[in-house]
């Protein structure tokens, strides 16, 4: 039998909300590698997630998931600075699935939504994020390990899943 | 074009969090926001140190980093490639950089979770532009343009006074800065006083705040611009000058007499020190009621701006000081009237006219000597030669900047005396013009 998911409920709901998703590997010559992502969609039995990459921006980074399988994400609520960064050793570079490009669509609405009361413009978000259909990868990978990376005293603490 | 980190500064303002990315000793890798990435050369910036985390512990095995910074104006997106060097934790940069987190943190609701425990240096060992979709940059003020016009302005100026009321038209006139000031430090460095303002409804001429006090004082105790986007109570100045002056006893009360100018709701400060060779020769400081008024840009003009007037002051005192001219002997005709008490306490130099404060310190003296000269033989006319040989003045220094005492103690005269006044004659010398007889009253210590 399995380990149950990393992910509870409630983490999963907060990294399908409007966060700021930045995923990053170990590159060629042992060197950090980093990318924006542009949403995500989580398993139903939340075992696996999924990030979507626009590969023109992200090329070093799928690369280095392909090389390594190591990812790092890290999923932040600018409104509230909950910050949440997971962990995976078997990550996987694939092609969208039905519906994909349709959630990277409404993420970039919610998370320009998210900013406007802060004072930045959707047109930021919309810019910074949106991808085209073609250019739309995935990487997916089973979270080994979860953090909590909100500021202040707790910052780096392990998150332990909600029975 | 290569990119440089000079062209990429709009992106290093705080506006937009940044992302890190390290690997630990295993190659694990790991993602991170960070607050501050700051802008030190073209070939260095530094990382906000706030919390002992997995970053720290990474860059500390590994050296290597990656961050992402978007420019807030266009959306455009960079990653730099990193190379940790060593971490700062006091000074110029440490100051500048604490200040700066400051005002962020109290922006995003994080006032007491952000403190800056240290400065990162990193090495730029590559800056990537990641391609995307960029939004059409609003067009700004030329500052080189700016400089060029105000620097012109500026070597103009035939002295101090007029030179400091310059600077300060030029800020507004020409970079739209309608708010600020030009404080000098007294002779032991531990205060500074205002010696000339703009754009506020009393000028403040002879207010003071403590070195280390407000951006400032930390400006003019680290010798470095620090500079604030975003309204902060870390650095405000009023409690901390009353906090101060009640530490020093009743005797520094006068100090909080002038209140310091400023705005009320000032988000947006720059102070730079002004000065001519390793002598600090003041702060000049500005502030705006926006948010992010004052960016990477704004602060390099100034600094330029202050550079040149430190310049333009020093060969001003210089030429001021090599006046040997013997004051004229003519004597004054002295008014009729009911002579008003002048009091001054040899204590701390202060002065009072009839009932009202008017000065302390250096500049008191300096008044005392003049109004105990024209009592004694009429006269009125005097050189700064002879008030830095005077005794009874004690200057702190030779290179003391007697010229800022003059501009503090003649303008607070035409703030708060009616029938006192300091004309300037010419380079290095003025007069003391009386419309009332006075009786001066010293006080010994």
């Amino acid at each position: 039998m399995s380990a149950p998911p990393l992910l509870d409920e409630s983490t999963c709901a907060f990294v399908l909300g409007a966060v700021s998703i930045s995923a990053a590997s170990r590159g060629a010559g042992g060197l950090p590698v980093l990318a924006r992502a542009s949403g995500c969609r989580v398993a139903a039995d939340r075992g696996r997630i999924a990030l979507y990459l626009a590969r023109s921006k992200s090329g070093v980074l799928i690369d280095a998931v392909r090389a390594t399988r190591a990812v790092a994400a890290v999923f932040s609520l600018p409104s509230s600075h909950r910050t949440v960064q997971l962990k995976g050793a078997d990550a996987s570079v694939g092609a969208p699935a039905a519906g994909d490009f349709e959630a990277v669509g409404r993420y970039v609405e919610a998370f320009a939504a998210e900013l406007e009361p802060l004072g930045y413009h959707g047109a930021l978000a919309r810019a910074l994020l949106w991808l085209d259909e073609s250019d739309l990868a995935v990487v997916s990978f089973t979270p080994s390990s979860a953090f909590s990376q909100t500021p202040g005293p707790g910052a780096g603490a392990p998150l332990r899943p909600a029975p | 074009m290569t990119l440089s980190i000079d062209s990429i500064r709009d992106c290093l303002e705080g506006a937009i969090p940044a992302v890190v990315a390290t690997l630990a000793a295993d190659g694990t890798p790991n993602v991170s926001y960070v607050s501050q990435v700051y802008y030190i050369d073209g070939g260095h910036v530094a990382l906000s140190f706030q919390f002992f985390n997995k970053t720290r512990e990474n860059v500390l095995a590994n050296p290597r980093a990656t961050v992402a910074v978007i420019d807030p104006r266009t959306a455009a997106q960079y990653r730099l490639a990193l190379e940790y060097l060593r971490t700062e934790t006091e000074g110029p940069l440490f100051e500048r950089m604490k200040a700066k987190l400051a005002g962020i943190a109290s922006h995003t609701g994080m006032s007491g979770v952000f403190r800056l425990r240290g400065s990162d240096v990193y090495r730029v060992c590559g800056i990537e532009r990641v391609a995307g979709r960029e939004t059409p940059a609003p067009p700004r003020r030329n500052l080189l343009a700016a400089l060029r016009s105000c620097s012109e302005r500026l070597t103009r100026c035939a002295d101090l006074g007029g030179l400091l009321d310059e600077l300060l038209a030029c800020l507004d006139e020409v970079f739209g800065i309608g708010h600020a000031m030009v404080l000098v430090p007294d002779g032991a460095g531990a205060r500074l006083y205002t010696v000339a303002s703009r754009g506020y409804p009393a000028s403040g001429v002879g207010s003071e705040i403590p070195l280390g006090c407000g951006v400032i004082g930390v400006a003019a105790r680290e010798r470095t611009p620090i500079r604030i986007s975003h309204m902060t109570s870390d650095y405000t100045y009023g409690q901390a000058i009353r906090e101060r002056a009640a530490a020093e006893g009743m005797g520094d009360m006068l100090e909080t007499m002038i209140p310091l100018p400023g705005l009320a709701d000032s988000r947006s400060q720059l102070a730079v020190p002004v000065t001519a060779g390793e002598r600090l020769l003041g702060v000049l400081y500005v502030e705006s009621a926006d948010d992010m008024r004052f960016g990477y840009d704004d602060e390099d003009a100034l600094v330029a701006l202050a550079t040149q007037t430190g310049m333009v002051a020093r060969l001003l005192q210089e030429a001021a000081e090599s006046q040997d001219e013997v004051p004229a002997a003519a004597r004054a005709t002295p008014p009729g009237g009911t002579p008003v008490p002048i009091r001054h306490y040899a204590a701390d130099g202060s002065v009072f006219i009839g009932d009202d404060y008017l000065i302390k310190g250096v500049a008191g003296a300096i008044f005392c000597k003049l109004l105990r000269d024209y009592g004694r033989e009429q006269r009125s006319e005097f050189t700064n030669r002879e008030l830095r040989l005077d005794a009874s003045i004690r200057l702190p220094d030779v290179s003391d900047n007697l010229e800022a005492r003059l501009i503090l103690l003649s303008r607070r005269l035409a703030e708060r005396c009616e029938f006192l006044r300091i004309e300037k004659t010419g380079r290095g010398r003025f007069r003391l013009v009386v419309a009332r007889p006075f009786k001066l009253v010293e006080l010994p210590a």
